[in-house]
C-alpha cells in the first residue's frame, strides 16, 4: 500500500512539477510566489473602470488566469461553541479562452485549467483541512452561474433554484459540512467599482463580496454531527496577476463587527525594502460600502506562532483612523495551516479594542 | 613523551600505519558501498516493481468500456479514480503511460514535498505523461489506447453499475524479488563479518609487531591498564580519521556503479527508476565501521585473561581442533534439518566459526606434510612448504577471513547467475504465448475456443481456468484443503516446453490422461511426490489422479494444482478465464475482434506478453548488476586486504628470504622461490574457499528460499568463474612477490628479533 501511496506521490508532484505552465513560481492562483506578465500574455487583465456584470461574474471568467469563490464562516454549534469554516475553489487557466470559444471536447482530457478546491473545519483547537484537484472540461470540476454551481468531484455549491439559499456539501476524509446560505444584503463591489488594485503599479483584480451570509446545516467530525448556524463571508475574485514581483504574500481579513460594521482589508507585503500596499472596504450596518486605500490603513503583526510549516505572526494591530477604529486582530490558540500543495494559514479570528467582532484571516507567503 | 614512545613504532615502520589506515579506509569504503547499494537494490526493485505491479481498476458491469463520462461519474460520486492511458508515442515508438496528476492527488498521499518523494529521484515525465498528450488534448498525440480507470486501494464505495477488476501491468514478481533481497541482506551481513576479520588481522599483526616497545614502556613504569587505554584511543583517532574518507569513497563508488546501473534503468522506459541520486551521506554506515572496528581490535581487551599484545592473536585455534570440527558438523546439521530460518543462520554460522578455527591448522599441518614429503635433494621444496606452513599459521586470522570473503564471492556469484537463469526461464514459461486475452464474465469461453480452433493460420493457443479447488484428505488435521487450480485445454507446446523441477516419462501425456502436476509450494507443504494418488474436490466432483509432475512457480506462494481442462466436471465454476495465443499467421486486431463478435462486447482486454516479459526482465537484469558490484567490491577488498597482510608479513620474513641468496641462490632464483612461495598461499586460500563457496550457494538457494518462500531455486556451480577468481588471486601472489623482491634487491634484511610479528619462528 504505502509503495502504490509513494509511486502516486512521486506521479503527482514530478507531473506537477513537469507541466510547467502549473508550476514555476507562480503556485496556484498566487498562493505561491508572483510572477510577471510576459509582454505575449494573452490572458485579459482586469483594470479600472471594468464592469461587474450579474449573474456572470459568478460563473468562471476563461480569458482570465485565476479566479476563485471563496467562504469563510463563523458558526456556533448548538452548544454554543465557536466553528470556524472554510471552503475555497480556485481556477487557474494555462491558456485563456475566448468567450466564445467552445470548450474541448472532455474525451481529449484537455489541459487548458486546473481547478483546486480546499476545505476547513477549525473547531475545538483542531483544524482539519481537505485539497481537491483537478483538470477543467473534463466535467468533474468547474462553475456554471446559471444555475450557480461550482464543483469539484463531489464537493459542491448549488443554488438549487433562483432566489433560493445556497447549498454546500463537502465531504472529506472522516469529516464534512452541508450547510445552508441565505444572502441578506446586497453585494459589496471592493476598490473602484469591483476593481481591486493590488499594488501601487495598478496591478489587481476584480473583487466583490457577499458579506451577510446566514448560514445554517450540520458539521460532522470525529463522528459527531453538530447543528450549527452563523455569518458567513463569500468573495468572488478573478484576475490575470494577483502579486507582482517582489511581493511576497498577503495578510487578509474579512470582518464581522458587534455593531454591525463589516470590515474588509489586507496588506500585500513587499520584500524587504519595499513599500506593503493596504488597502479595504468598510461597510457600513447599512451596506454602504466605502473604499480605504493605502493611506487610510495601519496593518501590522506582532508576536511570532512558530510551527514546522512556517510562522505566522500572532495577532494583528488594524486601525482605521477615518473610522475611529483601533482594533486587535487574534487567531485562537493552535495551528491554522491549509497543509496543501501550497501552505497557508487560514484561520477564524476575534477582534478587540475600539470594537469587538469575530470574523477570518487568510496569511500567504508565510510556509517555509 | 609516552605518547610518542607509544608512536614511535608507526614512526620507525609508517608503512604499518598506512597498511592498517588503508585497511581501515577500504573497509569501510566497503561496508558504505554495500550499505547504499543495497539500500539503492532495494528502492530501485521496490520502484521498478511498482511500475508493473498490480493495481485495481473500474469497470463496467455492462461490459462496455469506460470512458471519460465514467470518470467524471464516479469522481462526482465521490469515488477516487484516477485514468490510465497506455500507448506508443514517437518515432521510434516509445511506451507511454498518459495519467491526470491531478486527479491521482487523491490517491491518499501525503502533501507534495513530503520528504517520502526525495528517494526515488526524479521523474522525466516518460513513461508518465499528461494524458492529453496521448488523447490529443495537446494536439501531439498520435494513437490512443484504451483507457483504465485505476481507483484508489482505500475506496471501497462504488456505484451501482460499475465493478472492480484487478489491473496489471506484468507477472506478479515480489517474491522473487523478496527472496532475492532477503540474500542480499544476509549477504551483507556476511560481508561486514569478513570486513572486521580482515581489519582485526591486520591491526593484531601490527600490535604484534609492537610488542617489544610496549613491554619496554612497561618496564620504565607505565601501567598495562594505561597502555591499553592509550592503545584505545590511538585505534578511536585513526578509526576516526579513516572512517571519513571511507564513507565518502564508499558513496562515490556506489554512485558511480550505480550511475551505470541508472542510465540502463532509464532506457527502458525512458524513465529513471533508479533510486541512488541524492543520496544522503550514509554516516550510519561509517558509525557501523566505528563500532565494528573497534569492537573486533579491542574485544581482547574486555577478557581479562587475554590480555591483548601479550598473546597471539592471529591465533584463533586456542580450543582444540575436535571442538571446532564438531562446531562444523552441529552447524551442517543444523543447516539441514532447521525448520526456521533462525536457526539456519545459527547454523551457518557455526560452520564458519568452526571452519575459521580449523582451517589455519589444517592448512598448516597440511604444508607440513608436504614439506616432509619433499625428496633430501630439494631442499628448496622442504623450505618453501615449511615456510608456507609458517605463514598459515601466523597468517591464521587472514587466511581465514579470506577463505570467508572468496566463498562470498563465490556464493554471491552463482546466486545472481542463478537468479537470473531462473527468472528468465519462469517468466518465459509463464508468458510462453504471445498474446493473453481476458475472457469477459459475460461471455462464453467454449464459444471463444470454437472461434479460435476455426481461425486458420492460427497458432497454438490454450484456454486457462482457475479456481479454487478442496484436497479432502491431505491434511494431518483431518481437515480439508483449500488450493488454487490451473485448467489447461488443449496442452499444446506452448506448456509442454516448461522445465519441470520432477516429472515422470511422458509428462504432458499423462496429464491429459488423467494426472495432475503440483506446485513446488504444495508438493512441500503437503510431502507430495511423483506417482502419490491425489484426490481433489472439483465442483461437486471428487477425482484422483496421480502426481506427474512437479512445476516451479516464483510469484507467488500459493500452492496450485494443474490439470487438463478437458477433465474438468461441468460444474466447476471458473473464478477467472483468458486464452493464451500465438497468432500465427493471423492479426493481433483480427483475433481481437472475431472474440469480440463472438462474444458481442465491445471492450476485450488483450496484452502483449512479450512486451511484458521484455519489462520485466530488464528491470530485474539491472538490479542483478548492483549485486554484481557488491560481489566486485568485496572481491576488491579481499584482494586488497590479501596484498597487504601478504606484503607486510612477506616483509617480516625477509631476513629469511635474504638467506636464500647468502646459501648461492641467484637474485633470479630468490625471486622465483617467492614467487612461488606466494602462489601456493594464495592458491591455497582459493582452494579452501571453494567448497565453501559451493556451501554457501547451496544454504542461500536451497535452504534459505525454501523456508522463507516455500520455493527453492535451482543449484548450480560457475566452474569458469572459479578459474577467474583464481586466476585474480595468483596476480596478488605475483604482485607480493613482485614487491618483496624489490625490497629485497633495495635493502639488506637485519635478522629479525623473535617481536617480529611472530615471523621468527624458524
Amino acid at each position: 500500500m504505502s509503495k502504490i501511496r509513494t509511486l502516486m506521490l512521486l506521479v503527482i508532484t514530478l507531473m506537477l512539477a513537469a507541466c510547467s505552465e502549473l508550476s514555476g513560481n507562480q503556485g496556484f492562483a498566487g498562493l505561491a510566489a508572483s510572477v510577471d506578465n510576459t509582454s505575449d500574455d494573452e490572458f485579459l487583465q482586469p483594470g479600472p473602470g471594468d464592469p461587474l456584470t450579474f449573474p456572470g461574474d459568478f460563473g468562471p471568467h476563461p480569458q482570465h488566469r485565476i479566479e476563485w469563490w471563496y467562504l469563510t464562516a463563523n458558526l456556533e454549534t448548538a452548544e454554543g461553541e465557536p466553528l470556524g469554516l472554510q471552503w475555497t475553489q480556485f481556477r487557474q487557466a494555462i491558456k485563456p479562452r475566448p468567450a466564445d470559444a467552445v470548450a474541448p471536447p472532455p474525451e481529449n482530457w484537455p489541459l487548458e485549467a486546473a481547478w483546486m478546491a480546499h476545505a476547513a473545519v477549525s473547531f475545538d483547537g483542531q483544524h482539519q483541512f481537505a485539497e481537491r484537484l483537478a483538470r477543467g472540461d473534463v466535467g468533474h470540476a468547474g462553475a456554471t452561474f446559471a444555475p450557480l454551481q461550482v464543483w469539484l468531484d463531489d464537493w459542491l455549491l448549488s443554488e438549487p433554484s433562483t432566489g433560493e439559499p445556497w447549498r454546500l456539501t463537502v465531504e472529506a476524509d472522516g469529516w464534512g459540512y452541508d450547510l445552508q446560505l441565505a444572502n441578506t444584503s446586497e453585494r459589496v463591489a471592493h476598490g473602484d467599482n469591483g476593481f481591486s488594485a493590488k499594488s501601487f503599479d495598478g496591478q489587481g483584480s476584480m473583487y466583490f463580496s457577499l458579506t451577510d451570509l446566514d448560514i445554517s446545516g450540520t458539521v460532522t467530525m470525529d463522528g459527531t454531527t453538530h447543528q450549527v448556524r452563523g455569518k458567513g463571508w463569500f468573495d468572488r475574485e478573478w484576475s490575470s496577476q494577483l502579486l507582482k514581483t517582489g511581493q511576497q504574500g498577503w495578510d487578509w481579513f474579512a470582518l464581522h463587527l458587534d455593531d454591525g460594521h463589516k470590515l474588509m482589508a489586507f496588506r500585500l507585503r513587499e520584500d524587504e525594502g519595499g513599500r506593503d500596499f493596504r488597502s479595504g472596504t468598510w461597510i457600513a450596518p447599512d451596506g454602504t460600502a466605502t473604499s480605504l486605500g493605502p493611506d487610510q490603513i495601519e496593518l501590522s503583526g506582532e508576536g511570532w506562532r512558530e510551527s514546522e510549516t512556517g510562522r505566522v505572526p500572532e495577532r494583528f494591530r488594524l486601525q482605521i483612523p477615518d473610522a475611529e477604529l483601533d482594533i486587535e486582530v487574534v487567531a485562537p490558540e493552535g495551528q491554522y495551516w491549509n497543509a496543501g500543495l501550497y501552505p497557508y494559514w487560514e484561520s477564524p479570528v476575534t477582534v478587540e479594542g475600539s470594537h469587538t467582532g469575530v470574523g477570518y484571516m487568510e496569511l500567504t507567503g508565510y510556509s517555509k | 613523551m609516552l605518547i610518542r614512545a607509544m608512536t614511535s613504532h608507526y614512526r620507525r615502520h609508517p608503512l604499518q600505519l598506512l597498511a592498517l589506515a588503508l585497511m581501515i579506509v577500504v573497509a569501510t569504503m566497503l561496508w558504505t558501498g554495500v550499505s547504499v547499494l543495497t539500500g539503492q537494490a532495494r528502492e530501485s526493485l521496490a520502484v521498478s516493481e511498482e511500475s508493473v505491479a498490480a493495481r485495481e481498476a473500474v469497470v463496467r458491469a455492462d461490459g462496455q468500456p469506460v470512458t471519460v463520462e465514467d470518470f467524471v461519474t464516479l469522481r462526482r460520486a465521490g469515488v477516487c479514480v484516477a485514468p490510465w492511458l497506455e500507448t506508443a508515442l514517437g518515432d521510434p515508438a516509445r511506451r507511454v503511460i498518459g495519467i491526470d496528476p491531478l486527479a491521482m492527488a487523491c490517491f491518499d498521499v501525503p502533501p507534495a514535498g513530503d520528504s517520502a518523494v526525495g528517494v526515488a529521484g526524479e521523474l522525466t515525465g516518460d513513461p508518465f505523461v499528461d494524458i492529453s498528450e496521448v488523447t490529443g488534448g495537446s494536439g501531439r498525440a498520435e494513437q490512443s489506447g484504451q483507457l483504465s480507470l485505476l481507483i484508489s486501494p482505500d475506496t471501497e464505495f462504488l456505484p451501482e453499475g460499475y465493478q472492480r477488476r484487478s489491473f496489471q501491468l506484468g507477472p506478479a514478481t515480489g517474491e522473487l524479488a523478496d527472496s532475492f533481497l532477503l540474500n542480499l541482506d544476509a549477504l551483507s551481513l556476511l560481508v561486514l563479518f569478513i570486513t572486521g576479520l580482515l581489519v582485526r588481522s591486520v591491526y593484531h599483526l601490527g600490535l604484534a609487531q609492537r610488542r617489544s616497545s610496549f613491554a619496554l614502556l612497561e618496564r620504565f613504569g607505565v601501567t598495562k591498564s594505561r597502555l591499553q587505554r592509550l592503545l584505545a584511543m590511538e585505534l578511536t583517532l585513526l578509526t576516526l580519521i579513516c572512517v571519513v574518507p571511507g564513507v565518502w569513497l564508499g558513496q562515490a563508488l556506489a554512485n558511480r556503479l550505480g550511475q551505470g546501473f541508472g542510465l540502463a534503468l532509464d532506457s527502458l522506459f525512458d524513465l529513471s527508476l533508479y533510486a541512488g541520486e541524492d543520496t544522503p551521506v550514509p554516516w550510519q554506515a561509517g558509525l557501523v565501521m566505528l563500532v565494528l572496528v573497534l569492537g573486533v581490535c579491542l574485544v581482547d581487551r574486555l577478557i581479562p585473561e587475554r590480555t591483548g599484545y601479550q598473546s597471539k592473536p592471529s591465533e584463533p585455534a586456542v580450543l582444540p581442533w575436535w571442538v571446532w570440527a564438531l562446531m562444523v558438523a552441529i552447524g551442517v546439521e543444523m543447516v539441514i534439518w532447521a525448520f526456521s530460518l533462525v536457526w539456519v543462520f545459527v547454523g551457518t554460522a557455526l560452520v564458519f566459526t568452526g571452519i575459521g578455527g580449523l582451517m589455519p591448522g589444517l592448512l598448516a599441518r597440511s604444508a607440513d606434510a608436504v614439506a616432509r614429503r619433499q625428496s633430501p635433494g630439494a631442499p628448496l621444496g622442504r623450505w618453501r612448504y615449511r615456510e608456507l606452513a609458517v605463514m598459515f599459521r601466523q597468517l591464521a586470522l587472514p587466511v581465514v577471513a579470506l577463505q570467508f570473503a572468496m566463498a562470498t564471492v563465490l556464493a554471491v556469484q552463482a546466486l545472481v547467475t542463478t537468479f537470473e537463469d531462473t527468472f528468465e526461464q519462469w517468466l518465459a514459461q509463464r508468458l510462453s504465448a504471445e498474446l493473453y486475452v481476458e475472457i469477459p464474465e459475460s461471455a462464453s469461453a467454449e464459444g471463444g475456443s470454437r472461434t479460435l480452433a476455426d481461425l486458420n493460420g492460427l497458432g497454438d493457443w490454450h484456454h486457462v481456468r482457475r479456481g479454487k479447488v478442496q484436497l479432502p484428505d491431505i491434511n494431518a488435521e483431518g481437515e480439508p484443503v483449500t488450493t488454487d487450480l490451473m485448467a489447461l485445454s488443449p496442452i499444446t507446446s506452448l506448456v509442454t516446453d516448461w522445465t519441470l523441477l520432477e516429472s515422470v516419462e511422458e509428462p504432458w501425456t499423462a496429464l491429459s490422461s488423467g494426472g495432475v502436476m503440483v506446485n513446488e509450494q504444495l508438493a512441500r507443504r503437503q510431502g507430495l511426490s511423483l506417482g502419490q494418488r491425489l484426490t481433489v474436490g472439483i465442483g461437486s466432483a471428487s477425482l484422483t489422479m496421480p502426481v506427474v509432475g512437479v512445476y516451479a512457480d516464483y510469484g507467488r506462494p500459493a500452492a496450485e494444482l494443474l490439470i487438463d481442462g478437458a477433465g474438468l466436471p461441468d460444474d466447476f465454476t471458473p473464478s477467472f478465464q483468458s486464452f493464451s495465443v500465438n497468432p500465427g499467421e493471423r492479426s493481433v486486431k483480427d483475433i481481437g475482434q472475431r472474440l469480440k463478435d463472438e462474444w458481442q462486447v465491445a471492450d476485450l482486454v488483450i496484452r502483449d506478453n512479450a512486451s511484458i516479459q521484455a519489462l520485466a526482465s530488464q528491470v530485474f537484469q539491472q538490479t542483478f548488476l548492483l549485486t554484481r558490484a557488491i560481489s566486485v567490491l568485496t572481491l576488491v577488498l579481499a584482494s586488497l586486504s590479501l596484498l597487504v597482510m601478504g606484503w607486510v608479513f612477506f616483509s617480516t620474513r625477509s631476513w629469511y628470504f635474504h638467506l636464500l641468496g647468502i646459501w648461492g641462490l641467484q637474485p633470479d632464483a630468490v625471486r622465483a622461490q617467492l614467487r612461488r612461495l606466494a602462489l601456493l598461499l594464495t592458491s591455497g586460500v582459493t582452494l579452501v574457499a571453494l567448497p565453501l563457496g559451493v556451501w554457501l550457494t547451496w544454504v542461500l538457494v536451497s535452504r534459505i528460499n525454501p523456508l522463507a518462500f516455500g520455493w527453492s531455486l535451482p543449484m548450480a556451480v560457475y566452474p569458469g568463474f572459479w578459474v577467474e577468481l583464481g586466476v585474480v588471486m595468483a596476480l596478488i601472489g605475483l604482485v607480493i612477490a613482485w614487491l618483496i623482491g624489490r625490497q629485497l634487491n633495495g635493502q639488506v634484511s637485519l635478522r629479525p628479533g623473535a617481536s617480529l610479528a611472530g615471523g621468527g619462528e624458524r
